[in-house]
């Protein structure tokens, strides 16, 4: 998406061109060849997965042993509107909204501000970028682990917080499960913001900066004025991936909070669709709750662009 | 945007007045920044190193020192759900993804950038348009595809297959190739050098760099992977460590005596691989690409 | 190297384009059902059943050296139904799983996964012998059964004599009968200290979780009522009130935890009590010196009125089987009188057959442990063999999860609730 506005164009000289008539048809050959096993494969994982879903959405539908054949009728819009009345769908979605709420304002701020002290001669600079990249390069389910061991109810926080410590808690308390995961996803993803912010300060011009300190601007006001402005890319960019990272959440809320628990109060669209789908047997249900959370995240990430360009 | 950002290792600092007195104190303030932020992000590493090390792995607040060392833990794991094999499994996926991913996509961005034929615009919109929707809506039916039409359940095909194609990889080598200057494949055409020997000979080498951060970067998704394997290995011993460790966690933990411990040192096996790595290959893990990850 | 590597990719990316086109087939059921040869049966992974299972099979195979029986663990997975749902559609089950929840039979039947045992000379009436009047409770619905009632495991609550005496409490003659003696045994166990949890089952939302907290304590306080009976809910009544409302006090005061326990809590020493099976005196053999009640009621019964959920398991003929004479050969083999016995030496686990106590008396009469067990066995309630049932149950877990354990809805009404949604969902299938 973002990627097409910078491909360079210019580059697309015709290949093959002066080769003559005979020689292009052979090259064409060749093309065609290159890119046949590529289209073969979005037709067997993504075409035809894609059709099946849209077709089980409208119809009742369960997975049966291969060979049989179940009847399943078509039933118009009944599974979206299964979707739609369902609590807990609509809880998951609130989640969604909470995990938006809390992981792009802290993924910016935490980011500019490590990248902002970061873009500097410093002693141990790249000790530090290493240190920050970790977590988002280490599986999912190891630091969970760690995070379920820290925040555990007899865990590492909850014994240096003493009596200050929730209870129920983190993990297991309704009102911090989903601001848990949230920042676990925060936690992780950061240093990936911190090297992006880190790369986009490279673009904000230096003679902006010398400008400013020759009008006497301070630290904080060029910060504001100068920096902020010139990283916005970047910052649509993190809330462009935190829509999709939210959509697509499944190993926290099925690992770190034991099945989007406690109550549902951290499930997710994802989760959702795993256990109706797999675990209880309703893959008509599931299928439409991916039809409406794709149509959902594409809406949505469209408004964000479009407000973002508009900003630009 | 964001393939235009220049690389980041060669980045020049911006604002670096060292001298002043307002400069050092700035300095003092950074350095203080940077150390908060590299003890929230190192210590839960560090809390895992040591909670898979200690004999008694418990939470208070003394569990954060090294103190009563043993190396059970990992062979507790180990019994538990075979590390090495695991490993293996870990292993095989994640190879499989990465020599399907560098040769298909190569030759399919190869193909887009260097090559004429029919239809060539029609398939760099379907490259786009594969780009926006996201795997997860695939899951339920590609699961049921994979394990039933497909016959691929607990079979390392089956582990593969969604992810030996990344979009966004054919993308990104067809930007790399877009790049080379054009008079260097219209030489060797001329020379009658066949597409292949061209590829191999000339645009592989010159893209190795580029190749490199993409093999990286595509590393560490199945390797980190836990949903899709999860779904399709129900055998244990087919299972990647990612889900064996899942696994250990949500329902074995009751069968060994330190069990946080034991969790702790399979969480240290798991993360060990992509870590070494990164800090192998640092310089290339922030290289131009890094938001290949965004459309992953 | 290129091009070879180039060419073998196409051709595997062409074989899995075409493979949806030759999708895989079961084995033809009239073929099957007369075809004998190797076979291959889940067991679960409880310590004491697998080694019953194995010295089984080792039997079975050395007088049928023709027809192999290979044994192995039910496939990893959060749950056995989950992996067992998974290799139905796969088309990868066993022939035979040792461990079918008889609440998952009428989905694995929906699926085409099961295999009728009716289809075999004598199967219903072989059913019918061996669990006389117990049986018919595993009919389906269309009148055949896709199952072999195998074993049950009648729960009762189980204690820590160790942790009683330590808050106090007389650990020979614990009060735990009504449910105000059991609150009050509760709080003194946790506010002295002794325990962390009085009783720790666990709070999250999979549909099986009430079977080892509402269920049983529904059983015994409704004089043996099902979940739904003659089509309708049957737990929104005084009783199901009162089971919900005694639940939701242990949570209240903190008495059970609202976070799973990652492992025993029993055998740990973390809980006080377990409800449990008989399965639990060979596991918990060297880890804690145990005591046994009847689940409590609110005006506390006698022991001999009492009714409990059988946490019973099935055989199941799954239809990816292609040996099925073997597989229904090895089946009553593994049910036989003298195999039944072994199961229930090795293992404590009460084959469902008539008369247990008497056809096995000499076992009873060796271990004492196991006679409270027995006696639960004659008063037990199965969970219902409808359609839909796990849908049922999921519904009612997520009122009882949402109300009793957490607390954000009064539980009558999340009770109500349930029952609404267990109609709409009888009148669905």
């Amino acid at each position: 998406m973002t990627l097409t506005q910078s491909s360079p164009r210019a580059a697309t000289t015709r290949p093959g061109a002066p080769a003559g008539r005979r020689r292009g048809h052979r090259r064409a050959g060749i093309g065609t060849l290159f890119v046949t096993p590529y289209l073969l494969y979005v037709l067997a994982v993504f075409a035809i997965p894609l059709g099946y879903t849209v077709w089980i959405s409208f119809h009742r539908f369960y997975f049966t042993a291969p060979g049989a054949h179940a009847p399943s009728p078509w039933v118009g819009f009944a599974n979206y509107r299964d979707v739609l009345t369902d609590p807990v769908v609509g809880r998951s979605f609130l989640n969604i909204g909470i995990f938006l709420v809390i992981n792009v304002p802290l993924t910016v701020v935490l980011a500019l501000v490590l990248a902002t002290a970061l873009n500097a001669k410093m002693p141990f600079r790249s000790f530090f970028r290493a240190a920050y990249y970790l977590p988002y390069i280490t599986a999912s389910v190891a630091l969970v682990a760690v995070w379920q061991f820290l925040f555990g109810s007899d865990g590492l926080v909850n014994h240096a917080l003493g009596g200050l410590a929730p209870d129920p808690s983190w993990l297991v308390n309704t009102h911090l499960a989903m601001p848990m995961i949230a920042l676990f996803v925060t936690w992780k993803q950061l240093g990936f913001f911190v090297m992006l912010y880190l790369a986009a300060l490279q673009n904000v011009g230096k003679d902006l900066y010398e400008a400013a300190s020759v009008d006497g601007a301070g630290p904080v006001r060029k910060f504001w004025s100068i920096t902020v402005p010139g990283v916005r890319p970047a910052t649509t960019l993190v809330t462009v991936y935190a829509i999709v990272t939210g959509a697509n959440l499944f190993s926290e809320p099925y690992l770190l909070t034991g099945g989007g628990g406690p109550d549902n109060s951290s499930t997710s669209p994802v989760l959702l669709m795993y256990q109706k789908g797999i675990e209880q047997g309703h893959p008509d249900f599931a299928a439409a709750l991916g039809v409406v959370l794709v149509v959902l995240v594409l809406a949505v990430s469209l408004i964000t662009r479009k407000l973002s360009e508009r900003g630009n | 945007m964001s393939t235009t950002v220049p690389t980041s290792g060669a980045a020049v600092p911006a604002d670096a007045p060292t001298g002043s007195r307002e400069g050092r104190r700035g300095r003092a303030v950074r350095l203080a920044v940077l150390l908060v932020g590299a003890v929230a992000f190192l210590f839960p590493f560090y809390y895992m190193v040591v909670g898979s090390l200690r004999k008694v792995t418990a939470g208070d607040l003394s569990s954060a020192a090294p103190s009563g060392l043993t190396g059970g833990n990992y062979s507790a794991i180990d019994g538990a759900l075979s590390l090495g094999r695991s490993l293996v499994n870990s292993g095989v996926m994640t190879a499989g993804v990465l020599l399907c991913t560098l040769v298909l996509g190569v030759l399919a961005g190869y193909a887009l950038a260097r090559l004429e034929f029919t239809g060539r615009g029609g398939v760099f919109a379907v490259l786009l348009l594969v780009q926006t929707v996201p795997f997860q809506l695939l899951t339920l039916p590609l699961y049921v595809l994979v394990v039933r039409d497909y016959g691929l359940g607990d079979n390392y095909a089956g582990m593969i297959l969604p992810f030996a194609i990344n979009s966004t990889a054919v993308f990104l080598f067809r930007q790399f190739f877009l790049q080379m200057p054009a008079s260097l494949f219209e030489a060797a055409r001329i020379d009658g050098a066949s597409e292949l020997r061209i590829l191999w000979k000339i645009a592989i080498p010159m893209a190795r760099p580029a190749l490199l951060t993409g093999a990286l970067l595509t590393f560490i998704g199945p390797w980190n992977e836990f949903l899709w394997p999860f779904l399709v290995t129900k055998n244990a011993d087919m299972q990647p460590l990612a889900v064996s460790l899942a696994g250990f966690l949500s329902n074995l933990q009751g069968t060994v005596s330190n069990p946080t411990g034991a969790l702790m040192a399979g969480a240290c096996v798991l993360a060990a691989p992509a870590v070494v790595l990164f800090l192998l290959f640092q310089r290339h893990f922030t290289h131009t690409n890094i938001d290949s990850g965004v459309k992953g | 190297m290129l091009r070879r590597t180039a060419s073998a990719l196409t051709v595997i990316a062409l074989a899995a384009g075409t493979a949806t086109a030759c999708a895989r087939s079961a084995p033809d059921p009239a073929d099957a059902a007369r075809s004998r040869g190797p076979i291959t049966v889940w067991l679960s992974n409880n310590a004491q059943e697998l080694q019953w299972g194995e010295r089984m099979v080792a039997d079975w195979n050395k007088a049928h050296p023709d027809q192999r029986v290979r044994a192995q663990n039910i496939p990893a997975g959060k749950t056995s139904e989950e992996a067992i749902s998974a290799s139905i559609i796969a088309g990868t089950s066993a022939c035979l799983v040792f461990n079918t929840s008889p609440a998952s039979v009428p989905q694995f039947q929906k699926q085409a996964g099961l295999v009728p045992l009716n289809d075999f000379p004598g199967g219903a009436k072989y059913i019918e012998s061996r669990s006389g009047s117990l049986a018919g409770q595993y009919r389906s619905e269309d009148g055949k059964y896709y199952q072999l009632p195998w074993k049950s495991n009648p729960v009762m609550i189980l204690y820590n004599k160790k942790l009683f005496a330590k808050a106090g409490l007389d650990p020979e003659h614990p009060k735990l009968a009504t449910y105000a003696q059991f609150l009050a045994t509760s709080r003194t166990l946790v506010r002295s200290g002794a325990t962390d949890a009085a009783i720790w089952p666990a709070p999250s939302s999979e549909f099986f979780q009430s079977w080892f907290d509402f269920y049983p304590a529904f059983a015994a306080e409704s004089g043996g009522s099902s979940l739904v009976e003659k089509g309708e809910p049957r737990f929104d009544s005084p009783a199901g009130r009162k089971v919900a409302d005694f639940w939701n006090t242990l949570y209240r005061e903190k008495l059970a935890p609202q976070e799973l326990y990652p492992g025993d809590a029993l055998a740990d020493g973390k809980a006080a009590m377990a409800t449990v099976g008989p399965w639990a005196v060979a596991a918990y053999k060297d880890k804690i010196d145990w005591g046994v009640v009847p689940v409590p009621t609110s005006d506390g019964r006698p022991a001999s009125e009492i009714h409990t959920f059988s946490d019973q398991k099935s055989i199941g003929m799954f239809s990816a089987c292609k040996n099925r004479a073997t597989a229904w050969d090895v089946m009553k083999f593994a049910t036989s009188e003298k195999e039944d016995g072994a199961f229930l030496d090795a293992t404590g686990q009460m084959p469902v057959r008539e008369h247990l106590a008497s056809l096995y008396s000499g076992y009873f009469a060796k271990n004492p442990a196991y006679k409270p067990f027995a006696d639960q066995a004659q008063r037990e309630v199965e969970v219902p063999n409808v359609a839909g049932s796990i849908d049922m149950w999921q519904a009612f877990r997520d009122a009882w999860t949402r109300s009793v354990v957490f607390g954000r809805q009064s539980p009558s009404s999340a009770l109500h609730d349930a029952a609404a949604k267990t109609r709409t969902i009888l009148g669905e299938y």
